[in-house]
């Protein structure tokens, strides 16, 4: 058992019997009110989405999970295929879960995988990560103004707002959470 | 460093100033470290210490909001008082919209009450809005009583649930579940609320939520014959950004509220190890002589997040304490 306070984003939790993950937490202090945690739960098997407010001196029920490392192969549509680096075990992680990582992971990279009882929970992607320019529109000729942007397609797809002065084949650090851009790379 | 936001919160302020000038309210400005506060069993404190080489040393307290000493203008002087202030709340944990030091307006209208607190905020706003505000952000408020939404998204009658029995129920039937151990109303209150009200408010503009329920303590007026508080609060893009009361003036309620706020301070203190703050135990007697008056406690960092269209506060607060924490990151 754990405090509601102590649930972090990846936390694992058991509720009604099924494994759930943190994927966003807010503190709330009600006018006037004491503290309360807003909790965004997913399950990893369903995709289900739950959203409970809980006070931060409930107690709720974690769960022990397993980090391992798992190299990043291809993605089907449907799963995310990985292969497990120690024990060269390929598994599946459904993709319902984690829509968005499919234009931030890059296959042959390894990430932490997070497991309950064998079953992958979440997959640990950094908030931090650089990416090549793949396609950049060509900025307005005569656009000046400061803070004006553009849109770029990374090398997996992702599509992220920049300055209008970043060209295709540079390399760009982006916020994985919030898909912002926040610099670019030089070499 | 974001010069854009030095910019924009220095833009908003002025404009404020000049508004509040105008409108012929006194700026103020009162200490940040105090030897007594207000008893708030809900917000945790800073102490620190203050050490003299002959006279011995004794704790000193940051405010969590400028209250103590603006009540204290306002009994001596009569006036209409605004002030921009740094408040301090420990505990308070650091996300989008928390940050455990933060920038508070609060304003004071003698002759006012806290209906005619909704249209001075409404004014406010509408007057001082960065360009580019969007419009759900701008008045004109929409006003709705909390018993109203408690009937409209959680389906049940405040009116009726006012014993810890029968709001338990409803939270029951709601589908909560409350840990058997002994809470408070205001406690399962917060609990449904959180969970079904506030997430469902309109975010269209925004609201004014009126009539807060009396169980829950502060230094605004009981509305007569009714379980309720002459108290509101504003909610802007589904963010709660101020809080309204019609003051307290009756010494004798003032001198319960603090005998019994700070003895359930204590307790719940004793064991926690927590600080609790002296107080000062001749601050009901202002009261002898206080004006009918209506404060506002609006949070300036929120609403500069909202005009300028950011996600956190820590956008706005610059050298804000969760980056701070994390340097070296």
């Amino acid at each position: 058992m754990i405090k509601a306070g102590q649930i972090d984003k990846g936390t694992a939790l058991l509720i009604k019997g099924q494994p759930f993950i943190c994927v966003e937490r807010e503190f709330v202090n009600p006018g006037k009110g004491s503290a309360f945690v807003r909790l965004k739960l997913k399950s990893p098997a369903t995709g289900q989405t739950l959203r409970e407010t809980m006070k931060t001196q409930d107690n709720a029920e974690d769960i022990t999970v397993e980090d391992r490392d798992c190299q990043y192969l291809y993605n089907d549509g449907e799963n995310f295929h990985f292969m497990m680096t120690e024990t060269y075990e390929q598994i599946e992680v459904p993709m319902e879960s984690f829509v968005d990582y499919q234009f931030i992971m890059k296959e042959g990279e390894t990430y932490r995988v997070t497991f309950w009882e064998h079953q992958p929970l979440d997959i640990q992607v950094p908030t931090k990560v650089v990416f090549e320019v793949a396609e950049a529109e060509e900025a307005v000729k005569g656009d000046t103004v400061t803070g004006a942007t553009k849109n770029v397609t990374t090398e997996t797809g992702l599509s992220v707002r920049v300055p209008i002065f970043i060209k295709q084949g540079e390399k760009i650090l982006v916020n994985t959470e919030t898909k912002e851009y926040i610099e670019r790379v030089n070499k | 460093m974001d010069i854009q936001a030095i910019i924009q919160r220095s833009s908003l302020m002025r404009a404020m100033r000049d508004w509040f000038t105008t409108t012929g309210y006194l700026e103020v400005e009162t200490p940040i470290l105090s030897t007594h506060l207000i008893p708030e069993p809900t917000i945790a404190n800073f102490a620190t210490q203050y050490i003299s080489e002959f006279h011995g040393s004794r704790e000193l307290y940051l405010v969590p909001s400028p209250e103590v000493f603006m009540k204290q203008i306002i009994a001596e002087t009569k006036r209409s008082i605004y002030q921009f202030s740094h408040c301090f709340r420990n505990r308070e944990q650091i996300g989008s919209h928390h940050n455990p030091e933060f920038t508070m307006l609060e304003y004071y209208t003698v002759g006012a009450d806290d209906t005619d607190s909704i249209g001075i905020t409404e004014e406010l706003i509408a007057k001082t809005a960065l360009s580019g505000t969007p419009d759900h952000l701008l008045p004109p408020f929409q006003i709705m009583t909390v018993a109203e939404a408690c009937q409209r998204y959680a389906h049940f009658d405040l009116d009726t649930a006012q014993t810890v029995g029968a709001l338990r129920k409803v939270a029951t039937q709601l589908g909560l579940t409350i840990p058997s151990t002994p809470e408070s109303w205001e406690e399962t209150f917060n609990r449904i609320f959180l969970n079904f009200v506030e997430p469902e408010l309109p975010q269209e503009q925004p609201l004014v939520l009126t009539e807060y329920p009396k169980q829950i303590e502060c230094l605004a007026k009981q509305t007569p014959h009714r379980p309720y508080r002459k108290r509101w609060e504003l909610y802007a893009g589904g963010i709660e950004l101020a809080n309204c009361y019609d003051e307290e003036r009756d010494k004798e309620v003032v001198a319960q509220y603090y005998t019994q706020q700070y003895a359930l301070l204590a307790s719940q203190r004793a064991h926690s190890g927590e600080v609790i703050p002296d107080i000062d135990p001749d601050f009901p007697m202002l009261f002898d002589d206080f004006p009918p008056c209506s404060g506002v406690a609006l949070g300036f960092d929120r609403l500069l997040m909202l005009q300028t269209g950011r996600n956190t506060i820590g956008d706005l607060i610059l050298f804000n304490l969760s980056d701070m924490m994390a340097d070296g990151d």
